[in-house]
């Protein structure tokens, strides 16, 4: 029978082939996916996150971890809408027009994926319409900014001023991050949060969702 | 007579304070190095400002379309610092024979092999050695303000793996490659002002080069998070690409000191960031594994053979790098960004100002510089300097490069403020 603690243990460890291996049993083994998920894989990312927040962990461990633990979804997710089992919710991101850096927005969409959120990934340099366009055919109840730059932080607030134009801001939360991103920053465009690094980006995913 | 004045006291002012003693005033750095100077577009708006004859602005740094400093405005400005330069841009070619180019509206000058091509989206791309059959190797969205690099990472095969694959862009340096940097440093230290050099080579890991934008068909790890990755989980293969890089380094200073001798005053040995905003790339346990013995030994053969005063950048929240940064013999550090967890500029001072010179720091470029009212630039300046200055031991500079968009009124303040906070007498 699949060893779950190994699965749990392969994604904090970063251990990409072996999360493959394990899932793939699991699931030769008709084990629930959902359950899975949530009992194994999320909590394995939420160690991952602790470790991060104490500082054990830092950007290279959380793109393995993020690695291995995509490889394990790859396999579960097209088995999930069968099993009936709900994700925390939707997530709409990007890195906003005008930027192309997209390894913190990488980190982020791991983090999510890895605290059970369903995340429809848009890419990097992504102008509002684009964004508005996938918040419309995924009905996504969030949408998640990033900008590495001061020269694209203005690219937020345009985002948010399209999301109001195109009728939609009321129907979705919008938190934003980024290096020169600020909470006040976030204040000061209308931005419903701002999380400072990947891990609590879940954490705050998690509070917009239950203000939904 | 006024002139050779200055120009002379600019360099006894910059040696002084990377002396850690107090010169006549706080020496000033902008254009001396790729992470100190200024964007093209505000070195256009500077000539203006300051009434400087009307000429296009050369793109002497393309990666990041920095504007060359030339010597009108440096008098203008009352800067210290000459950068030289090596003679092959980040992406290959030569920064010479120089052609016209527009840059948002902006004439520029900018290398002759500095080609480009635009895409349906309006990006523009840029090419290895300029060469347009080759994949593009940068990329700069429509609008924007400089280019950054395109991955192109071919398939990895774990089996595979072959260090010499990330060592293609470190090589013994060419007698062209020689002579140009004989010729920028006679032609620099004959102002009279500090040089500070980027000789090329001796970064390890800088994530702004594991691309190879130079290289027009790169081979080993070059995607930007494989090569984090490979810094956790493939440290002998990291450890092997370093090890070949230092020896090729070495020779290297080795055969440019002996061309160019004393008269450079400070060398930028490394870009490679440690910091985030935040937190760290790695722990300082890695750092001192896996980067520490490679630092060490530049800095060891530079201080055993030379004057040179050696320069570390690293953005970020660094200050738990700092005592190995000072182990390793580092001499200077920069961008010293203060606007970094756990980087308040009194601590940096209290703690490593007697060890370490602070060639940044002057003003914070992420919220003030850019988006501040020129009050809050003097401000800012001013306390900076208050901080900073005292025992010499600080070359002004904002915290990395002067960015696109930021108000001419801005920087004048900036500038204003350190002169009239800069005297030490």
């Amino acid at each position: 029978m699949a060893d779950l603690k190994q699965l749990h243990d392969a994604i904090v460890n970063g251990n990409s082939k072996k999360a493959v291996a394990i899932t793939q049993q699991a699931i030769a083994e008709q084990m629930d996916p959902g359950e899975l998920i949530s009992s194994t894989m999320i909590p394995a990312m939420a160690e991952v996150g602790r470790l991060f927040e104490c500082e054990e962990y830092f950007v290279p461990e959380l793109l393995l971890s993020g690695r291995a633990m995509k490889g394990a979804l790859d396999l579960l997710r097209p088995l999930l809408s069968a099993s009936g089992a709900q994700s925390a919710g939707r997530v709409v991101i990007g890195t906003v027009k005008g930027d192309l850096h997209d390894i913190g927005k990488n980190l982020v969409v791991s983090m999510l994926e890895g605290g059970g959120f369903e995340v429809i990934d848009v890419g990097a340099d992504v102008p509002p319409e684009k964004f508005i366009a996938a918040l419309k055919d995924t009905s996504a109840s969030i949408l998640a900014l990033s900008a590495l730059l001061t020269v694209t932080m203005p690219s937020m607030k345009t985002t948010i001023e399209a999301l109001k134009a195109a009728g939609i801001r009321e129907k979705v939360k919008v938190m934003i991050g980024g290096a020169p991103v600020t909470q006040e920053f976030a204040n000061e465009i209308g931005a419903d949060g701002y999380s400072e690094n990947a891990n609590s980006a879940v954490a705050l995913a998690r509070r917009l969702m239950a203000s939904v | 007579m006024g002139t050779s004045v200055k120009k002379t006291a600019s360099r006894e002012r910059l040696v002084t304070a990377l002396h850690h003693k107090e010169p006549d005033r706080i020496p000033i750095d902008f254009g001396g190095t790729a992470v100190s100077g200024v964007h093209a577009s505000c070195v256009a708006a500077l000539r203006d400002h300051y009434g400087l004859e009307k000429r296009p602005v050369r793109i002497h740094e393309p990666f990041q379309m920095l504007g060359l400093v030339e010597d009108d405005m440096r008098d203008a400005m009352g800067l210290d610092v000459f950068g030289v330069f090596p003679r092959k841009t980040m992406f290959g070619f030569p920064a010479e024979n120089w052609k016209s180019w527009q840059f948002n509206g902006l004439e520029v000058l900018v290398p002759e092999a500095f080609n480009t091509t635009v895409d349906r989206n309006g990006d523009t791309f840029i090419y290895p050695e300029g060469d347009t059959t080759a994949p593009a190797s940068g990329r700069m969205p429509r609008g924007g303000y400089f280019f950054d690099a395109i991955v192109r990472q071919p398939p990895i095969d774990e089996e595979k793996l072959n260090p010499e694959d990330n060592l293609e862009e470190f090589a013994p340096i060419s007698q062209e490659d020689l002579d140009h940097l004989v010729h920028s440093v006679r032609q620099a230290a004959a102002t009279g002002c500090a040089v500070i050099a980027s000789f090329g080579g001796t970064a390890f890991g800088d994530i702004a080069l594991v691309p190879a934008p130079s290289l027009k068909y790169p081979k080993g790890i070059r995607d930007i998070a494989e090569w984090y990755i490979s810094t956790s989980s493939r440290q002998d293969y990291i450890h092997k690409i370093f090890e070949r890089q230092c020896e090729i380094a070495l020779k290297n200073l080795e055969r440019i000191y002996a061309a160019v001798g004393d008269t450079v005053d400070a060398v930028f040995l490394c870009g490679t960031d440690f910091g985030t905003q935040t937190s760290a790339f790695c722990s300082v346990k890695t750092f001192r594994a896996l980067y520490f013995p490679y630092y060490k030994q530049l800095n060891d053969w530079v201080h055993s053979h030379t004057l040179w005063k050696t320069f570390k950048h690293s953005c970020g929240s660094v200050a738990r790098f700092i005592p190995s940064f000072i182990e390793a013999g580092f001499d200077i550090l920069n961008p010293v960004q203060c606007s970094a967890a756990g980087m308040e500029p009194q601590q940096l001072k209290a703690n490593f100002g007697d060890k370490l010179v602070f060639w940044g720091g002057g003003v914070d470029t992420q919220k003030v510089l850019p988006f501040g009212t020129p009050a809050e630039v003097r401000e800012q300046v001013l306390r900076r300097c208050e901080i900073f200055a005292p025992g010499g031991g600080f070359v002004f500079n904002t915290i990395h490069n002067i960015q696109a968009a930021t108000p001419v009124e801005n920087i004048v303040a900036m500038i204003d403020a350190v002169k009239e906070s800069g005297s030490y007498r």
